[in-house]
C-alpha cells in the first residue's frame, strides 16, 4: 500500500498527531495556497501537536509537487502564536494504484495509521476559499467532541454542485437517514477510529479507487453507525474542473458507488424512516460566490437525444409508468423547450429505478450508468429553470422539496428493490418524441 | 412363361423379405433406442430441472451481460437453458447410436461426420455467441458514447460497430469450420482495407483542421462552449 518513499518518510517522522491529506493531480496553480492555508491552521489551532501535510500526487505535471515543497507561510508572526510551535512537515509523494483520488486517500490514511495519528483531514488541491479555520473546523470536532466524520458544509453557488444536489444528497438523505448536506464534498476530518475501519476494506480497486471516494467515506461512516457532524466552511471557491475530464465517468463513477453501497447497507436503509439533521460546527455567514454558467439548451438536447437513442436501454431499466411519464416530459420539452419540467417525484423513481436496475442488472452497470448522463443533465436543465428567479435561500428550499420527493420514494424502492420481476417485460416503446437534429 | 413370371416374384419376394430382415430389426433397434433416448432425456431433464441449483450461472450470466444479449428486463434463468441442452444432446446421443444400429456404410458415414464435425460445431457456435455478445456490449457502448459525446448519427455508429464485430466473428467461425474460407477471408480484407481507405480520406479531408486545432490546443484552453457542462459538477 505505502511506497518505499512514503515508507521512508514515516520513519523518518514517526509520528504525527494531525495528518492533513492533499490529493493532487496538475493543480500546481491552487495547491501552494492550500498548503499554506493548511500549515497555518496547524500553526494557528494545534500548535502543540506534531502534524504532517502530505501532498499524494497522481503524476502531476505541471510543477505540482514543486509547489508543495516550495510554499511557505509568508510572515509567520502574523498569526499572533502564544504557545511553543511544533514545526509541521510537508511531504509530496506520488501513490501507486489505480490513477484516482480515492487512491491518493489510501495511501494519506495509510501514512496517518503508519504515524499513528489522532485525526486526518483531507481537502481539495483546487480550492481557492481554503482558509486556516478550515483545518481546525474539520479536526477539532474529531480530536475534542469525539466525532468520527466531519463532512464539509459549504455555500455554493445554485448551479454548483449539480450531482450533489440532484442525486447524491437526496439519495443518501433519504436511504440512511442523515442530513449531511455535501457528502461528497471533497475536504473532511476522520477519526483513527474510522480511518483504520476505511484501510481495513477491501474495494479500494473499484469506482472508489477514483471519484467513487467521497461518497464512499460519507456512506460507511453513516451506515456503519460513526458519529457524524458537519462543519460550516463558508464558500467552496475551486478551479472549474477540468474540461478535458468526462462528465459521464464521474457520474459513473459516483453513481455506481452509491448504488453498490445501496447493496451492501440494504439492512440499514431498510430500516430507515425519514431523515434527521446533524451537529453542525462553526459560525454560518454568508458569502459572494462565482456565478456558474449553464448551457440550457445543451443539456434539454442531451434529454431529448438520450431518450430518442437511448430509450431501449432505460426501458430496460425503468418502470413502464416513469418511461411514460418521461416521455411525457420529452415531448413538453420539444414543443416548449423552455418552460417544461422534470418533477421531483419522477426524477426521484428514476434515480431509484436505476438503483434497482444496478442490482439486477438487465443490461450491463456500466452502461446502465452511463445512459443515465442525459437523465442527469435534463434534470439539471429543469432545476436550472425552475431556479433561475431564485435566491439561494429559496433554492436551498426547492432542494429540500426534492429530498423530500425522495424519501416519499423510498416505498417504492423497497417494493421494487424486492419484486425485480415487475420492471417492463420488453423494451416497451411509447410514442415516440419527434426530435429536431 | 408363367414358370418365369413364378421365379421373378419369388426372387422379389425373397429380395423383400431379406431386405425386410436385414433392415426391419435395425429399423426397430435404432426406433427402440431413439424412444429410450427421448425417454431418458425427459426424465434427466425433469430431475435436473426439479434438483439442480445454478443460481451461481445465473448470477454468473448476469454479471458476464450474457443475459443483455436477449432484451431481457428480468434476470435470465440458466437451469431451464441447460436442462435444454442436455435434453438435446441426449436424443442426439440416441439418434446416432439409433443410426449406428443399421450398421452400414452410409449411416457409419453419417455417424462419423457427425461425431467429427460436432466439436467443431460447439466451438464455431461459441465464437459465434461470443461475437454476438461482443458486438452487441461495443455497440451499446459506442451508442452511449456518441449520445453523451453529442455525436451526430449514434444509433448508425453502434449498428457499424455491431456489423463489424458480428462480420469478424462470422469469419473466425467459419475459418474453424473449414467453411468458405476464402471467400470470408477475401471479404473481411476487403471490408477493412475499405474501411480503412475510407477513413484516411475522411479524416484527410475533412478532419485536418480539426485535428490541427486539437493537438495545437494546450490542455486546460479549451475554453468554448462545451464548457458549461463540466462546470456544476
Amino acid at each position: 500500500m505505502l511506497t518505499e518513499e512514503a515508507r521512508r518518510a514515516v520513519g523518518q517522522l514517526k509520528k504525527a498527531d494531525i495528518v492533513i491529506g492533499i490529493p493532487s493531480y496538475n493543480n500546481a496553480r491552487t495547491i501552494g495556497h492550500v498548503v499554506r492555508a493548511a500549515q497555518a491552521g496547524l500553526a494557528k489551532y494545534f500548535p502543540q501537536l506534531s502534524s504532517v501535510i502530505i501532498n499524494s500526487d497522481g503524476g502531476s505535471r505541471d510543477g505540482t509537487q514543486e509547489a508543495v515543497l516550495k510554499a511557505s507561510i509568508e510572515n509567520p508572526h502574523l498569526l499572533l502564536l502564544n504557545t511553543p510551535l511544533l514545526p509541521v512537515h510537508r511531504l509530496s509523494l506520488p501513490y501507486h494504484g489505480i490513477p484516482g483520488k480515492g487512491s491518493a486517500f489510501r495511501m494519506i490514511f495509510a501514512m496517518a495509521r503508519e504515524l499513528g495519528a489522532k485525526a486526518c483531514a483531507v481537502v481539495d488541491a483546487d480550492l481557492r476559499s481554503i482558509t486556516p479555520e478550515w483545518v481546525d473546523l474539520l479536526v477539532r470536532p474529531v480530536l475534542h467532541a469525539g466525532y468520527d466524520f466531519v463532512a464539509p458544509y459549504y455555500h455554493r453557488h445554485k448551479y454548483d454542485g449539480t450531482i450533489t444536489n440532484s442525486i447524491v444528497y437526496p439519495l443518501t438523505r433519504a436511504l440512511y437517514g442523515l442530513r449531511v448536506r455535501q457528502p461528497i464534498g471533497g475536504d473532511f476530518g476522520i477519526s483513527r477510529r474510522l480511518l483504520m475501519r476505511y484501510l481495513e476494506r477491501n474495494d479500494w480497486e473499484t469506482d472508489v479507487a477514483r471519484y467513487g471516494i467521497d461518497i464512499w467515506m460519507t456512506t460507511i461512516a453513516i451506515a456503519e453507525g460513526y458519529q457524524v457532524c458537519q462543519s460550516f466552511l463558508g464558500a467552496k471557491l475551486h478551479d472549474a474542473k477540468d474540461p478535458a475530464a468526462d462528465l459521464t465517468a464521474m457520474l459513473q463513477q459516483v453513481v455506481g458507488s452509491v448504488f453498490t453501497l445501496m447493496r451492501e447497507y440494504e439492512h440499514v436503509w431498510r430500516k430507515v424512516e425519514g431523515s434527521r439533521p446533524v451537529d453542525l460546527f462553526g459560525f454560518r455567514f454568508d458569502v459572494g460566490l462565482d456565478p456558474i454558467p449553464v448551457n440550457l439548451e445543451r443539456m434539454t438536447k442531451a434529454l431529448l437525444t438520450g431518450y430518442r437513442e437511448l430509450r431501449e436501454i432505460w426501458s430496460l431499466a425503468l418502470d413502464r409508468s416513469n418511461l411514460e411519464a418521461l416521455a411525457a416530459v420529452c415531448r413538453q420539452a420539444e414543443q416548449n423547450p423552455s418552460g417544461w419540467r422534470l418533477a421531483d417525484d419522477l426524477w426521484a423513481r428514476i434515480v431509484m429505478d436505476f438503483a434497482c436496475a444496478h442490482r439486477r442488472m438487465p443490461v450491463e452497470r456500466t452502461h446502465l450508468l452511463r445512459s443515465l448522463t442525459p437523465l442527469y443533465l435534463g434534470r439539471v436543465a429543469s432545476f436550472v429553470m425552475e431556479t433561475e428567479t431564485m435566491i439561494s435561500s429559496e433554492v436551498e428550499d426547492r432542494i429540500e422539496q426534492l429530498c423530500l420527493a425522495f424519501e416519499a420514494a423510498k416505498t417504492y424502492l423497497a417494493a421494487r428493490w424486492d419484486s425485480t420481476g415487475k420492471a417492463v417485460e420488453a423494451p416497451t416503446q411509447p410514442a415516440p418524441v419527434e426530435v429536431k437534429a | 412363361m408363367i414358370g418365369t413370371l413364378r421365379e421373378i416374384l419369388q426372387q422379389s419376394l425373397h429380395r423383400l423379405a431379406a431386405t425386410a430382415t436385414a433392415y426391419v430389426p435395425p429399423l426397430l433397434a435404432a426406433l427402440v433406442i431413439f424412444a429410450a433416448a427421448w425417454l431418458i432425456a425427459t426424465v434427466v431433464r425433469a430431475v435436473f430441472l426439479r434438483l439442480t441449483k445454478t443460481a451461481w450461472l445465473d448470477r454468473f450470466v448476469v454479471e458476464s451481460g450474457l443475459s443483455s444479449l436477449f432484451g431481457r428486463s428480468r434476470p435470465l434463468e440458466t437451469a431451464p437453458l441447460v436442462a435444454g441442452v442436455i435434453y438435446w444432446m441426449i436424443l442426439l446421443v440416441g439418434l446416432l447410436t439409433g443410426l449406428n444400429a443399421f450398421n452400414t456404410a452410409l449411416t457409419t458415414k453419417m455417424v462419423e461426420a457427425v461425431v467429427f464435425l460436432l466439436p467443431k460445431l460447439v466451438a464455431a457456435g461459441l465464437i459465434l455467441l461470443a461475437g454476438v455478445w461482443l458486438a452487441q456490449y461495443l455497440a451499446r457502448s459506442t451508442l452511449i458514447w456518441a449520445v453523451n459525446e453529442n455525436l451526430s448519427h449514434p444509433r448508425q455508429l453502434a449498428m457499424a460497430v455491431r456489423v463489424m464485430v458480428v462480420f469478424v466473428s462470422v469469419v473466425v467461425a467459419a475459418d474453424h469450420l473449414n467453411f468458405a474460407r476464402t471467400v470470408f477471408l477475401a471479404a473481411f480484407l476487403l471490408v477493412v482495407g475499405g474501411l480503412v481507405l475510407a477513413g484516411s480520406i475522411a479524416l484527410g479531408l475533412s478532419a485536418h483542421d480539426a485535428l490541427k486545432r486539437r493537438f495545437a490546443e494546450p490542455v486546460h484552453a479549451s475554453d468554448g462552449q462545451e464548457k458549461p457542462l463540466w462546470n456544476h459538477l
